[in-house]
């Protein structure tokens, strides 16, 4: 290849980067990047399910840190094992590291994903949101219920379930699940159980 | 007078850069349109190119900032037209501005002859314009960009231009050779 | 291809184009603003207005505008520019033999008739320039460079004029 040659393939490598990165404006502090974030939200890129979580813990995954952004009575009250409490107005003071990992949940999950897009804009790109919150946790991972009825198959990827509902002191059930109910009445109800 | 000495720094290596292509050769300028010379095209595009790809990966490395580079307004009208006077008179002068002072600076004396045309067609036009205010003035669209119009994202715009560029230059050298 | 009549070789026009886009580059980040030729022609054709009819001058709201505030048409960036150009061209020129005074013509056109048309589409030049706010340098690199649309379209619109009215002159440069 001629050195022009080169040129030109250097030129339009440049130009496909350019059509992937999108625009010429640099990612900022603060500044959303809506068409990026929208993408990721759709695609299902921004959350993981409690069991994710769960697993993560357990395996203790590098980097991971599980940060609670409800306020700190709710975090004494009860939060999730190796959770740490940055409420959602420190959010913007926390120095993570970029190669940390953080899972964020809140009570239903909204504060969460708030929280998330707002780290996102921040710049960090290792984040994800518990989608149903402490209550997702509570009912999958602390009182996991299969159905009494339920097809082998399920039945056999509960045995992993119950694996890790055990681990962090969860009682796994066989039945009907009960009604939902509020999360601090789920924590409540939990906690009268007892170890 | 800072800016003053960097404007005439800038100026030296554009002067410079002209006349190392030949630039300032009006047969050599005016061989684009008969297809005996493309050097135009191929100056004038390889430069697009580069300054294009420069600006876009020089603003998003954070190196400089685009808020902060003049980029002129477009009046949609008057530049169409403009344009294909500009065009007109390019052929029968074969010097454009930039050019007929690289030539007249070399010696050449149609650089001169255009020079002197273009401060009369300047000079002329300026106070004539207020009679003409409406169509100078006509269809203004502001900071108007080829991403804003096509609706397309900055960078597939810019590879675009790149893949038509690269198109034209692969178009010259065959049509060169044939020559 | 035209070759130089006298001194050395042009250079490659990739390399060169390549060179003056990094020109133009440094103009943007150094300057944040890029190249251009036509402006420094209205702007001393500003301060000629100015100096034989200062009224005519301020009320002309195209010139006018080469002289708000006070400020002095001569020193303007792109007359400055503008001189860099020659100095520079000059000075390339020099270095590669390629000085000479002459008149660049088709073989079959005087001089003279040559001049006149130079000058000649140096006015239709000055006019195009004013309607479209730049030139090839201005608009054509410049804008085209920053994507603008109507920078574009001055191209095209070039272009094409020069492609359609190229048959009717060939006899000035052929």
């Amino acid at each position: 290849m001629t050195r022009l040659q080169l040129f030109g393939v250097g030129a339009l490598g440049l130009a496909v980067l350019a059509a992937f990165v999108g625009t010429p404006v640099p990612p900022r502090p603060g500044q959303i990047d809506v068409n990026q974030l929208a993408g990721m939200i759709a695609r299902e890129e921004d959350h993981v399910t409690a069991i994710d979580l769960a697993s993560w813990i357990k395996d203790r995954k590098a980097g991971l840190r599980v940060i609670d952004v409800r306020r700190a009575e709710a975090f004494d009250d009860f939060h999730i094992p190796t959770a740490e409490n940055v409420p959602l107005p420190s959010l913007s003071h926390a120095a993570f590291k970029a190669t940390d990992t953080l899972v964020l949940y809140s009570d239903g999950g909204a504060h969460a994903a708030q929280a998330w897009v707002l780290l996102r804009s921040l710049g960090y790109s290792r984040v994800y949101f518990l989608r149903g919150g402490l209550g997702e946790w509570l009912d999958d991972v602390m009182n996991p219920v299969i159905p009494a009825h339920a097809a082998p198959d399920l039945k056999e990827t509960f045995k992993r379930t119950v694996e890790l509902s055990e681990y962090f002191g969860g009682h796994p059930t066989e039945g009907d699940r009960p009604p939902a109910t509020p999360t601090s009445q789920r924590i409540e109800a939990m906690k009268r159980r007892g170890c | 007078m800072n800016s003053l000495i960097l404007a005439s720094t800038i100026g030296v290596a554009f002067g410079w850069t002209l006349e190392r292509a030949g630039l300032g050769s009006a047969r050599k300028l005016v061989g684009q349109f008969y297809l005996n010379d493309l050097t135009v095209f191929k100056v004038m595009f390889s430069a697009i190119v580069t300054a294009m790809l420069g600006v876009f990966w020089l603003s998003r490395l954070g190196i400089i900032d685009l808020g902060q580079v003049y980029v002129p307004e477009t009046f949609i009208l008057p530049q169409l037209a403009g344009g294909l006077v500009f065009g007109l008179g390019f052929v029968v002068a074969g010097l454009c501005p930039g050019t007929s002072c690289v030539a007249a600076a070399t010696g050449r004396g149609d650089g001169v002859a255009t020079v002197l045309g273009l401060f009369m067609g300047v000079l002329a036009t300026g106070l004539c314009l207020p009679r003409f205010a409406a169509l100078y003035g006509s269809t203004p669209r502001g900071t108007f960009t080829l991403p804003e119009a096509f609706h397309l994202p900055y960078g597939t715009v810019v590879l675009l231009i790149v893949l038509m560029a690269l198109g034209g230059f692969t178009l010259a050298e065959r049509i060169e050779a044939r020559r | 291809m035209i070759p130089a009549r006298a001194g050395r070789p042009y250079a490659n026009p990739y390399y060169a184009g390549i060179a003056l886009g990094l020109v133009l580059l440094a103009s943007f980040a150094l300057a944040g603003r890029g190249l251009g030729a036509s402006g420094a022609f209205a702007s001393a054709a500003a301060g000629v207005v100015r100096a034989v009819s200062p009224s005519t001058a301020s009320a002309n709201f195209y010139f006018s505008r080469y002289l708000a505030d006070g400020v002095n048409p001569w020193r303007d960036w792109l007359v400055f520019e503008l001189g860099g150009v020659m100095v520079g061209a000059w000075l390339s020129a020099r270095l590669a033999g390629r000085l000479r005074a002459t008149v660049e013509r088709g073989p079959y056109v005087a001089s003279p008739v040559r001049l006149v048309l130079a000058t000649a589409g140096g006015g239709a030049m000055g006019l195009g320039a004013v309607l479209a706010r730049g030139c090839t340098s201005g608009q054509a690199l410049t804008g085209g460079a920053m994507l603008s649309v109507g920078s574009w379209l001055f191209v095209l619109g070039a272009f094409a004029a020069g492609y359609t009215a190229a048959p009717f002159l060939r006899r000035v440069w052929q």
